[in-house]
């Protein structure tokens, strides 16, 4: 039974004790997801409504029922899928009863495959399911911010900027600079000719670039030798960047409805304090200032915002709302969020992606890049660096991670929504 | 002006770059150099020359350095949504006109389509950047704008900017034939008749006419309004043949008001220096005799941001001891409206 001949007995009680199974078991994220009945419940349910809607749809067309339908299309499909795979297990198993050998062995070859089908369906399924980001449909605006500390950090940020260029660029994904705020000291120069960079905002002007970047919201550590190090030593300094959401250039009224008080974008404008550079002096004919800097606060929640890129005033207000809105709405999605959590069973707690987290490290010494979250590692850190295939891996596999926490965030929500209604006395009293 | 320590050239040259402190005793502080310095090398980069990257930044910062409005270095200037050429010779478009004409466009109510476009005259118009703007806000369609400057120069520049505007896409093409500019001296007792007006046709008069006085000229405009721009645009000249009875700096508001009498437009909007200078406007006004008795009770005093009010806070100035006027806004006294009822 053991791979030793002989192990002491005090030493194999030792190995009880410090749970040998939970260690090296495999964890059920990875493996086919359990799906509680309540979510099975509501994929029939929606199912039912899907077929009766195509019914409807069949009979005479309206636009209503048609996006609904297609809302709905996906799940319902999932759904038929994993009762196909489920039903085919049963014939299976009914199968192995039988009192036929050789039907016995075609069925047990037949079971792994089954199985593997039933946990992908069910998978399927319940990716179907997860709410989809309600930002996921915007473009976004990639937020390149450098950490505390000396020059190494803006040197790294302004290659992290490039980074998110040069990737966008290789997809085709069209890009605008909103700001890019660089102090060219004369002295120091960093490696690769970086310059040393205060603030960049770089605009993803494609629809639903904010579901394929928001992952990469963090602070980005990186370990390496300055180019201004004479003796040699690794420094480790952090950049961080902020994905917020942000409005198509031509947003048309459904989707870029930031006058409606309902919506996450919305800002009184009597709240927000703009301020403008004002020369000395008379002013008007006495005066040519070319100062266009625009700061907005947002009185009730402090944020500020000023934009001085543009020579055209004009052009930097409607910058500075936009970025405006897009952080105020960043900030009360992630306050719901926060929210939604605390409800939640505190499973998930260490799952929490806030700004704060490290979430990636760049290591020169190693050629490497780890994501923390997605548990990767890939090498070729010129390739990431350079926006290549390798930086598209390790984005593809946070967008994994992500997914798979969106999941376990529902299954965890359908639970505590499935306990409160069985102990309704009880969450009166909680509160 | 406060001399600058020496402190900060070595923190430009150290945290922004070689050039900067070149630029330091014109902006006066490291973030407007910055700026400054970035819309150079922005230039420079966007525009193609045989002379090397480095040496023209150089010469464009020296340029700076004695004074040289940046806009005059960079040929534009943005106005609202609008880039607008400028040339030594012609006043620069400022940002306090901006706002107030923004203020304007957002009080006139949208015309329908089927109505008459709106007839829009903007006299000392300069580079143009009043009718352009104005078109833009309002649609070029429902509008009728002509633009009267004395000097040849700004005539021809206000043309190409048309173009230029036009072949950057930020006004339609159709301007072209809804703005006109003329060149003609308003003095000129010839000039009125020239235009063509029938009276009270005309919805809008716009003017940011000369206005600074000649002390005001020696001792209150910047080094760089002195030396470059050009004084005709400034300082209001006194005419040979004038009878007005003001001070030399409101010659051109007691012309314009004549001219006001004559063509009775719906609204009239004029640029002035300050509170002081509005409050002498507001009163040649209301004390008109003739026809501006219909504007009289219907008289604002804008700031240099009209739109932004002080909430539940109306601002009254008096004029004459008699009458009492509204101050809209925030900053120092820019403009004098008034609209006939």
């Amino acid at each position: 039974m053991l791979a030793a001949p002989w192990v002491c007995r005090s030493c194999v009680r030792s190995l009880g004790r410090i749970g040998f199974s939970q260690q090296f078991l495999r964890r059920a994220s990875t493996d086919s997801v359990k799906l509680p009945p309540a979510l099975l419940e509501r994929a029939r349910f929606l199912t039912a409504e899907h077929d009766q809607l195509t019914a409807q749809l069949a009979s005479n067309f309206d636009e209503k029922i048609a996006k609904r339908a297609g809302e709905v299309h996906r799940i319902a499909n999932a759904f038929k899928k994993f009762e196909h795979a489920k039903a085919s297990l049963q014939e299976l198993e009914g199968l192995l009863k039988s009192d036929d050998a050789e039907m016995r062995e075609l069925a047990q070859e037949d079971l792994a495959a089954t199985n593997e089908q039933l946990a992908e369906s069910s998978r399927n399924l319940s990716v179907a399911l997860t709410p989809k980001h309600p930002f996921a449909d915007m473009p976004c605006l990639i937020e390149v911010v450098p950490g505390p500390g000396g020059t190494e950090g803006r040197f790294f940020a302004d290659s992290v900027f490039k980074m998110y260029q040069a990737y966008c660029a290789n997809k085709g994904f069209r890009t605008k600079v909103v700001q890019y705020l660089a102090a060219d000291s004369t002295g120091e120069k960093g490696g690769d000719g970086e310059t040393a960079l205060q603030e960049a905002v770089l605009e993803v002007m494609e629809e639903g670039a904010y579901a394929h970047f928001r992952g990469e919201a963090g602070m980005h550590r990186v370990q390496r030798v300055p180019a201004t190090e004479k003796s040699g030593r690794t420094h480790t300094s952090a950049v961080a960047v902020w994905v917020l959401p942000s409005f198509a250039e031509n947003a048309t009224a459904s989707d870029g409805d930031w006058d409606n008080p309902e919506s996450d974008f919305y800002i009184d404008p009597a709240e927000v304090k703009s301020e403008k550079m004002r020369a000395s002096g008379a002013g008007g004919q006495h005066v040519n200032k070319t100062e266009s800097a625009i700061r907005l606060t947002h009185i009730p929640t402090g944020i500020t915002v000023s934009m001085q890129d543009s020579r055209s005033q004009h052009t930097n207000r409607a910058d500075a709302w936009r970025l405006l809105r897009s952080r105020i709405a960043q900030k009360r999605r992630e306050a719901r969020e926060e929210a939604a959590r605390a409800l939640r069973s505190s499973v998930l707690s260490s799952a929490q992606l806030t700004r704060g987290d490290k979430i990636r490290t760049y290591n020169y010494g190693q050629d490497r890049c780890t994501d923390h979250r997605a548990g990767l590692d890939v090498h070729n850190l010129p390739d990431v660096l350079r926006g290549g295939d390798t930086l598209g891996k390790v984005i593809d596999a946070v967008h994994g991670w992500l997914t798979e926490k969106d999941i376990q965030a529902l299954l965890a929500d359908e639970e505590a929504a499935a306990a409160a209604a069985n102990a309704p006395a009880k969450g009166k009293k909680g509160k | 002006m406060p001399r600058l320590p020496p402190s900060l050239f070595w923190k430009a040259r150290q945290q922004i770059s070689p050039f900067a402190p070149i630029l330091l005793p014109v902006c006066r502080t490291l973030d407007s150099a910055a700026n400054e310095l970035r819309w150079i090398k922005q230039h420079v980069n966007s525009t193609s020359s045989l002379v090397p990257r480095k040496l023209r930044i150089w010469q464009a910062c020296l340029k700076r350095e004695r004074g040289m409005p940046l806009q005059y270095i960079l040929g534009t200037q943005p106005f609202g949504p609008l880039e607008i050429l400028c040339r030594p010779g012609v006043l620069i478009p400022r940002l306090e006109t901006e706002s107030i004409i923004y203020h304007l466009s957002s009080l006139i109510p949208r015309p329908s389509p089927q109505a008459p476009p709106l007839k829009i005259l903007d006299l000392c118009t300069g580079t143009g950047c009043i009718p352009l703007l104005l078109s833009s806000l309002l649609f070029p369609a429902r509008t009728q704008i002509t633009g009267v400057d004395i000097s040849p120069s700004a005539i021809s520049l206000s043309r190409q900017n048309l173009t230029h505007t036009i072949s950057l896409r930020h006004l339609s093409p159709s301007a072209s034939k809804s703005i006109n500019f003329t060149q003609a001296d308003i003095f000129d007792l010839k000039f009125l008749p020239s235009l063509g007006y029938k009276p009270s046709e005309l919805d809008i008069l716009v003017s940011n006419p000369p206005y600074i006085s000649h002390h005001g000229f020696n001792t209150t405009t910047e080094r760089s309004v002195r030396l470059y721009e050009p004084r005709l645009a400034l300082v209001p000249q006194i005419h040979p043949t004038s009878h007005y009875n003001c001070e030399p700096e409101d010659i051109f508001y007691a012309h314009l008001l004549e001219i006001v009498r004559t063509l009775q437009p719906k609204r009239v909007l004029f640029e002035v220096g300050d509170l002081d200078q509005a409050a002498r406007v507001v009163a040649m006004v209301v004390r008109g005799k003739g026809f501006l008795e219909r504007y009289a009770r219907n008289v604002e005093v804008w700031r240099d941001e009209p739109g932004v009010g002080l909430e539940g806070k109306a601002e009254k100035m008096w004029v004459g001891g008699n009458v009492e006027v509204e101050v809209k806004g925030q900053g120092r006294g820019r403009g004098v409206y008034f609209w006939r009822e």
